[in-house]
């Protein structure tokens, strides 16, 4: 399992994280959303034991990382700039890495290695893009071990490694309850493949949930009121909404017609409104994508600006 | 056989959970069928696995499905209310649907009738 407790770092005046707390449970496929700068990748380098954290603590199964090979052993942390061995041939590389990692299946390299047709006495230097990305990828899937960090990997393949780190995340999952990190700016790729998420903001968590369950607790409404007994309009501010206790996170009204978007199940919104009787209440859940953007639209973050 | 809507505002595990109730409504899955292991169906549909194993465990909890220990799972004898529920859910949907719009309940009785005499004769 792993923990973060009230983790914060700083880079120099930079607040990279502040005062996190997340749990993540063994087995998981876990996805860190959120936008540039957020944070995400701060979490995998702490949870890796390349940066030290300025205050609180980031462990696994109950043990700090930083500094403690035993629990960097069962750590793997796939990102872009693990690549750094330029003069290393792909052989040379697996060598090191098999050097670190015990658990270091052959088996599994050379399987992945063919089916890529990857070479192995080519220097990496040489290697495009994409070959450093699938050489570090097959090296961290062949590793075997417990904890497997992907920082915005999926982003940088392509449809077929996709499908074969997806089909090995599952086995690795299923077998020896790999727990994953993975973070991403495809949310439809977080929502196939992870279990739970969380969404970071300026360094903060914003949220983290089973992702099912996050679905059905954000929902999208369209409404009209009736006119009063005069036949006149009914004009309601957000504040009003707020007041019978609905938890807005962006309104909106054009012409007779609202959309609000609010937290809540269905049925407490439905029971919510039942009071003003209204003669239209379409409620619908949001996705995923909604749930990213309103709220961080709530905190601020959003693009309303940009396309006024 | 199963194509998961990752844009749908259903939540992966129920679009599971309703994938195999209708494939026994409509004859493609019948009792002791085998359905798909939750690894073979994890990576068919790209989904994460504890989600299908969710959707698993639910059906089984319904008596939809049970597992055979080192077998896998396979379709029970079909449970006459939870195929019920599962086609009242939909009608219930489109009759809340018409009352919104207008039309009351003597009307939808009487295309509930329209809709029998018509089924009956086909089958005659």
């Amino acid at each position: 399992m792993i923990e973060l407790k009230q983790l914060t770092k700083h880079f120099e005046k930079f607040t990279a994280l502040k005062n996190v707390d997340l749990k993540i449970e063994t087995g998981t496929a876990f996805g860190l959303l959120g936008s540039n700068g957020a944070g995400k990748s701060t979490i995998m380098r702490l949870l890796s034991g390349i940066y030290r954290a300025d205050s609180g603590e980031a462990l696994i199964d109950g043990e700090n990382v930083y500094d403690n090979v035993a629990v960097k052993q069962r750590v793997f942390f796939i990102d872009d700039e693990t690549v750094q061995f330029s003069g290393y041939t792909l052989n040379k590389l697996k060598e090191y890495y098999k050097s670190y990692y015990p658990q270091f299946s052959d088996e599994i390299f050379d399987k992945l290695r063919r089916k890529l047709s990857l070479p192995l006495d080519k220097k990496i230097g040489n290697f495009s893009k994409g070959m450093k990305r699938q050489a570090i990828v097959i090296i961290g899937l062949a590793s075997c071990t417990d904890y497997l960090f992907l920082d915005e990997t999926f982003d940088g393949l392509d449809p077929t490694m996709r499908v074969i780190v997806k089909s090995m995340l599952v086995d690795a999952i299923l077998d020896r309850k790999v727990t994953a990190i993975i973070s991403s700016h495809n949310l439809r790729e977080i929502n196939e493949l992870c279990d739970h998420a969380a969404l970071l903001h300026n360094g903060r968590l914003v949220l983290s949930q089973d992702i099912d369950s996050l679905k059905g607790e954000f929902h999208k409404m369209q409404l009209v009121f009736r006119p009063d007994e005069n036949g006149k309009e009914v004009e309601y501010t957000r504040d009003d909404i707020e007041s019978i206790g609905i938890d807005v996170l962006h309104f909106e009204k054009t012409q007779r017609v609202y959309r609000i978007v609010a937290k809540g199940d269905e049925e407490t919104l439905k029971a919510a409104f039942a009071a003003k009787r209204p003669l239209v209440l379409d409620v619908i859940p949001l996705t995923l994508e909604e749930v990213f953007i309103y709220e961080l639209e709530v905190l601020g973050y959003d693009c309303s600006e940009i396309n006024n | 056989m199963f194509t998961i809507d990752l844009m749908s505002r259903t939540p992966i595990y129920e679009q599971i959970y309703m994938k195999i109730i209708e494939l026994i409504i409509r004859g493609e899955l019948n009792e002791n069928d085998q359905i798909p292991s939750v690894r073979n169906l994890a990576k068919e549909t790209g989904v994460n696995p504890n989600t299908v194993s969710k959707a698993y465990q639910e059906l089984e909890r319904n008596g939809v499905i049970h597992s055979l220990p080192g077998r896998g799972s396979f379709i029970s004898k079909p449970n006459e209310q939870i195929l019920k529920e599962f086609i009242f859910n939909d009608f219930d949907n489109v009759v809340k649907e018409a009352i919104v719009n207008g039309v009351d309940s003597q009307q939808l009785k009487e295309r509930i009738d329209i809709i029998e005499r018509k089924q009956r004769g086909e089958k005659k």
